[in-house]
């Protein structure tokens, strides 16, 4: 492998790193590459898609709430430059250390505002009432009517050997009358072993015209309820799926215990094999 | 460098363990040094082939690999042939085969289906170790049924003290469970409302949860003759794999739900909070 090959491979472990342990995927990979230099610059655009795509969260400077740094939250036009609409400030934004810096106010599309304003005061409440520890951003798309909602739990618990992230992302489109969402779960646990839960559940809606044409205030609260309703109903299935995997396909990959209900009887296992041709007849299983 | 391989581990155990042959032939590449180490420390998902004489599956992996060839426990024979391929000693390939046929009823008995494989070599001490293999496979008919797959891998190692042996076992299960809902066929089998909703939404998503967990046991065990051996690790091994699939079931179905439910609520939580601080008055009020 030569140094191109070995940063291309490097940057395939991270984007694949579990909610929470990029620093831990990084350090493995610097101590495997051995060759900080490259690795520096090399795997820097690996990170960036890594924290757009996980919807990582930054304070905000001079602001005391998080917002979220992801494609939608880029400023047209510039490459490092994420914007927050709810404090109205832009920052250029560290995909290594997660800081953001150089604070500036940004100029807002004057249209879009009051309907994403009222998203964002509906999605805030959908956060308090359904996450523990969330972070939402809701983003105009300028030029359009299509607006970004975008929320992100996460809980890191590295004693404990665990971390779990749920990302939501709804594209809420007023010219077309509908909502295309996605949902996606990835739960990480690791004492002594690596089991993972991923999940992806996209859902789609056309929503009532009476719903696109009210205020920006009641149509906001609407969506937002037809939201719940339907995160709701999916983290709801989840729990059946989990029973579906544990009666049909867990149970059938292998019993509890064989159909005798009892454990084998190992004398018998061995000796019946071995005196199969002198008498078939003698039985696999013993009572005790 | 041991500090490579623990760092190549450590990354082991947090990438997804869906991708594990990937990223181990990754590591690979980047460090072909230490590909011995890391293919001899990292379980993956067994392969299955065909023993070419017997016409029987068997299962490969690093512990019945020569070079690019792989040992059938049937017949004995490499694939590709190897002229001077590693074999055990008469003595223990008798113990082999018998070995064999006890964990092939022991597979048909917990698993009813799959395949297994047992193979054991001589130690540079005089004692001797071996591999207790099992796969078992649940592939959907249809793309809304269940899809799973479950391999076991016992390595044990025997030294004999008399009357009595003793055991060092380390069992690693690799579990795979994958639910598929909605979409296009229930689509199509059910009219145009067949992944839509009571609600009107549309979905459509899919579950997994994989991973593999490790554990180890010693044990004394008596010995009467060579037999003894396959006895004794039969009931080692059943009892680990009792222990170690009521753990999976405790990890998989219990612990990530757990976590998800860390991370949203399906309860309103601002209501709860409500309420708590209601009751909270109330008690104070009535103590006044």
């Amino acid at each position: 492998m030569d140094a191109t090959e070995r940063i291309q491979a490097a940057s395939k472990f991270l984007l694949q790193a579990p909610p929470g342990e990029i620093n831990d995927v990084l350090n493995d990979v610097r101590n495997i590459i051995s060759d900080d230099e490259s690795l520096q610059d090399g795997v820097l655009p690996a990170l960036r898609e890594y924290n757009l795509a996980q919807f990582t969260t930054v304070d905000v400077p001079g602001a005391d709430h998080q917002a979220i740094v992801s494609e939608a939250a880029r400023l047209p036009g510039e490459d490092e430059r994420f914007f927050d609409p709810r404090s109205k400030t832009s920052f250029v934004f560290d995909h290594l250390t997660l800081e953001a810096a150089d604070a500036q106010p940004v100029e807002i599309d004057a249209d879009a505002e009051p309907f994403r304003a009222a998203l964002e005061a509906a999605t805030l409440s959908y956060l308090q009432a359904h996450f523990h520890d969330g972070v939402a951003s809701v983003f105009a798309v300028t030029g359009s009517s299509k607006f970004f909602v975008q929320i992100v739990a996460n809980k890191y618990n590295p004693s404990n050997y665990w971390s779990g992230r749920w990302r939501s992302e709804y594209v809420v489109n007023l010219d077309e009358n509908r909502v295309d969402g996605k949902v996606l779960v990835n739960v990480h646990y690791y004492e002594q072993g690596n089991v993972q839960l991923s999940t992806n559940h996209t859902s789609s809606l056309s929503l009532p015209s009476a719903v696109v044409t009210s205020a920006p205030g009641p149509s906001a609260t609407k969506i937002l309820a037809l939201i719940e309703d339907e995160e709701g109903q999916y983290q709801t299935s989840l729990n059946d799926t989990y029973h579906e995997m544990g009666e049909k396909t867990f149970k059938g990959l292998r019993r509890a215990l064989p159909m005798t209900r009892q454990k084998l009887d190992w004398d018998k296992v061995l000796g019946y094999k071995l005196g199969a041709e002198l008498s078939a007849s003698k039985g696999v299983f013993g009572s005790s | 460098m041991a500090d490579l391989v623990d760092s190549m581990l450590d990354l082991m155990r947090r990438l997804p363990p869906t991708r594990v042959e990937e990223n181990v032939a990754a590591l690979v590449g980047i460090c072909p040094d230490y590909a011995d180490d890391l293919l001899g420390s990292v379980d993956q998902p067994l392969q299955l082939r065909t023993d070419r004489a017997t016409g029987k599956e068997y299962l490969a992996c690093d512990y019945n690999r020569d070079g690019e060839s792989y040992r059938s426990p049937w017949s004995n024979e490499y694939d590709p042939p190897l002229e001077d391929g590693t074999t055990p000693t008469p003595k223990l390939r008798k113990l082999e085969i018998t070995a064999n046929e006890a964990f092939d009823t022991y597979r048909e008995m917990y698993f009813e289906g799959g395949v297994s494989s047992v193979y054991l070599w001589d130690l540079d001490d005089g004692g001797f170790a071996g591999v207790v293999l099992l796969k078992k496979t649940m592939t959907p008919t249809a793309p809304s049924e269940p899809a799973g797959s479950w391999d076991s891998i016992h390595v044990f190692e025997a030294v004999e003290r008399g009357r009595q042996a003793h055991y060092k076992l380390t069992s690693t299960i690799m579990l795979q469970l994958v639910t598929h809902k909605g979409g296009p066929v229930e689509h199509v089998s059910e009219g145009v409302s067949g992944t839509k909703g009571k609600d009107g939404w549309k979905k459509e998503g899919e579950t997994t949860l994989s991973g593999s967990m490790t554990r180890q046991t010693e044990q004394d065990w008596p010995l009467q003759d060579a037999s003894s051996h396959i006895t004794n690790t039969g009931k080692m091994i059943e009892e680990m794999e009792i222990k170690m699939r009521n753990l999976l079931q405790e990890v998989y179905f219990g612990k990530t739900r757990d976590i998800v439910y860390d991370l949203r609520s399906v309860d309103d939580l601002a209501k709860a909070r409500r309420q708590r601080e209601l009751q909270k008055e109330l008690v104070g009020f009535i103590k006044r």
